[in-house]
C-alpha cells in the first residue's frame, strides 16, 4: 500500500482536481474529520509518509548519522550468524553478471514479491516514500504500511504471550499505554533479524516506542528504543520522522505479482 | 385482545427506534472487533446474471482466481470478507480498516468523504470505500474495482469488473455480539438485477490473538502443484 495523494498525477487530472475542489467548495462537503484536528492519542489516525529529516538525499544515508548499536560480544556473534543465514535463505539475488545494453533490463531478484513488509527491523516503516495509514480505535491502533499487512498495538490491557508459546513474527506483539495523550508502546516476539543503524534483535529483544505528533498536528515522531542486556551494551536509541499527507489521500494498493517475470527485471532508464 | 396487544408492542418498537430520531447508544457504532464467519452465517441467493454472462467468461474469472490463489495476490473483494480465517475490524474517526489474517493487503473505509475522482483513482481489489453512519447502520459504497486483479468471483454467481458499484450495510445485533453485513452487487454488464446477501460474523473474544504473517509461498511447490494454475493470463 502506498498513500497516494489525489493531486499527484498529470497536469490534466490535476486541472480535474482544481475543478473538483471548486465543486466541492460549491456543494456542502460531506462532514470528514481532519485528523490534525483531533486531540489526544487520535491525532495519530491518518496517513503519514518518512522523509528524510537529515537531508541525506538517499536511502542509504537516511540512517548514516544515526549513532550505531553497541552490540555486546553475543550481540555481534548474533548478528554475524544472522547474517549468514540470511544469505543462506534468500539465493542468489543477482543472477546476472553480464553486461547489459542501454534500455535492456535484466535480472536483479529471482524471487520477486516474496517478502513482506516488516523485515529490516523498520517495522513497515519503510524509507521509500511508501506511507503508513495509522488506524486508532479505542481498543488498538493499527498501523499499515506500504506493502501490505498490519501491526497492532493493543491498549485494551492485555499483557504480552508467553514468548513459549508465541511464533515471533516481523511485527512482534505490542501493547501500548497512553501517556500525556501520546502513544507509547513495547514490542517483543519479533523474528530475529537485523535493526537499523547496526542493531539486532531476537523474540526477546524489547523495543519501546513513543509516538509523538506535533502540536500543528502535521510532523510525527517515532522514538525508537531496543533494549536486551545479551545483544546491546547500552539501549539503542533513534528516531524517524514523519509528514502527514493532505486530507483525501488515500491507500494506494501495492500490486506485485510474482507470477509476472517483468517483477524480476531491472528498471530500464529511457535514452539520454 | 391480541391485536391490540401487537399495535402496542408495534408503537413500543417504533418509540425506541425513533426512525432514527435518537441517535444510537456509542457502542452500536462502532464495529472494531475479531470477527468470525462460519457456515451457518451466510445466506446467499443465486445472482441473476444478464444472458451475455456465459459459462465461458464465468470459468475464465475461476481460472484467474486461481492463479491470484496460486501466487499469493492480494485476493481482495469479496473474498477477504469471507476468506476461512477471522477478520479484525477497527474503526477509528476517519477510517475504518478491515484486516483478513490471510490477506496482505487491508481494506480501508473512508469515513464521511467523498470517492477519490475516477480520473485519478488507481483500480484496485479492494476498490475505493465511503462510509457514512445511517442511524446504527454503516452504510458503504464502493467503486474503483479492477478488472482483473485479485479474485474476482462473487459469492452467489458473477464476478467484479471495473462498472462494478458494491454497497454494504453493517448492523450490530444482539447486543453486538454479531455484526450482520448486507452485500448489494450492481454492474450493468454482469447482473440482470441488484445482487444481495447476507453475511453474520460472530464477535470472537477480545483477547484473541490473530496470525500476523500468513504463510503465503508463491514458491512453495507442493502448494503450487495441489492448486494448480491451468493457464497463465496475460497482464
Amino acid at each position: 500500500m502506498t498513500i497516494r495523494h489525489p493531486n499527484r498525477p498529470t497536469a490534466l487530472a490535476a486541472a480535474t482536481v482544481i475543478c473538483g475542489w471548486f465543486v466541492a467548495g460549491a456543494v456542502p462537503a460531506a462532514a470528514q474529520t481532519k485528523p490534525e484536528s483531533l486531540t489526544g492519542v487520535e491525532r495519530l489516525e491518518g496517513d503519514w509518509v518518512r522523509i528524510d529529516a537529515n537531508g541525506s538525499g538517499d536511502f542509504g544515508g537516511l540512517t548514516s548519522k544515526f549513532t550505531p548499536a553497541s552490540l555486546t560480544p553475543s550481540g555481534a556473534a548474533a548478528m554475524a550468524e544472522g547474517a549468514r543465514a540470511g544469505a543462506v535463505a534468500r539465493g542468489p539475488a543477482f543472477t546476472e553478471n553480464a553486461r547489459h545494453d542501454q534500455g535492456q533490463p535484466y535480472i536483479v531478484v529471482s524471487r520477486p514479491c516474496g517478502a513482506g513488509p516488516f523485515g529490516g527491523g523498520v517495522l513497515g516503516t519503510n524509507p521509500d516514500s511508501g506511507a503508513i495509514h495509522f488506524v486508532v480505535s479505542k481498543d488498538a491502533i493499527v498501523l499499515a504500511p506500504e506493502r501490505g499487512g498490519a501491526r497492532r498495538i493493543y491498549l485494551d490491557g492485555r499483557k504480552h504471550p508467553d514468548l513459549r508459546t508465541w511464533t515471533p513474527t516481523g511485527s512482534g506483539h505490542s501493547v501500548g499505554r497512553i501517556e500525556n495523550g501520546e502513544l507509547v508502546s513495547d514490542t517483543v516476539g519479533l523474528t530475529r533479524g537485523v535493526v537499523t543503524a547496526g542493531g539486532y534483535r531476537t523474540p526477546e529483544t524489547h523495543l519501546t516506542e513513543r509516538f509523538v505528533v506535533s502540536p500543528d498536528g502535521k510532523h510525527l515522531t517515532i522514538k525508537y528504543r531496543w533494549e536486551d542486556p545479551l545483544i546491546y551494551q547500552t539501549p539503542h536509541e533513534y528516531q524517524y520522522e514523519f509528514d502527514r499527507l493532505p486530507a483525501g489521500s488515500y491507500a494506494l494498493e501495492y500490486w506485485c505479482d510474482a507470477s509476472d517475470p517483468a517483477e524480476q527485471e531491472s528498471v530500464t532508464p529511457p535514452a539520454q | 385482545m391480541g391485536r391490540r396487544a401487537a399495535v402496542i408492542l408495534a408503537l413500543a418498537a417504533l418509540s425506541i427506534t425513533g426512525a432514527g430520531a435518537q441517535q444510537p447508544a456509542a457502542s452500536s457504532r462502532d464495529i472494531s472487533g475479531f470477527w468470525a464467519l462460519t457456515a451457518d452465517g451466510k445466506k446467499v441467493p443465486d445472482a441473476k446474471l444478464l444472458p451475455r454472462v456465459t459459462r465461458g467468461m464465468l470459468d475464465l474469472h475461476k481460472r484467474r482466481d486461481v492463479h491470484a490463489l496460486r501466487w499469493c495476490n492480494p485476493v481482495g473483494l469479496p473474498l477477504m470478507m469471507d476468506a476461512g480465517t477471522p477478520i479484525e475490524i477497527r474503526q477509528g474517526p476517519t477510517s475504518v480498516i478491515v484486516l483478513a489474517e490471510n490477506s496482505l493487503v487491508p481494506r480501508y473505509m473512508y469515513l464521511n468523504r467523498k470517492h477519490v475522482s475516477a480520473d485519478i483513482y488507481d483500480p484496485s481489489t479492494i476498490g475505493d470505500s465511503v462510509a457514512t453512519w445511517e442511524g446504527d447502520t454503516l452504510a458503504v459504497d464502493t467503486v474503483g474495482f479492477h478488472p482483473t486483479h485479485g479474485v474476482t468471483s462473487i459469492p452467489g454467481g458473477g464476478f467484479r469488473t471495473d462498472k462494478t458499484h458494491l454497497t454494504e450495510r453493517y448492523r450490530l445485533l444482539k447486543n453486538g455480539d454479531v455484526l450482520s453485513v448486507l452485500f448489494t452487487w450492481t454492474d450493468p454488464t454482469v447482473f440482470a438485477a441488484p445482487h444481495t446477501y447476507e453475511f453474520r460474523y460472530r464477535r470472537l473474544p477480545p483477547a484473541y490473538e490473530p496470525l500476523n504473517e500468513w504463510p503465503c509461498d508463491p514458491y512453495d511447490e507442493t502448494r503450487a502443484s495441489f492448486l494448480g494454475d491451468p493457464a497463465p493470463f496475460g497482464k
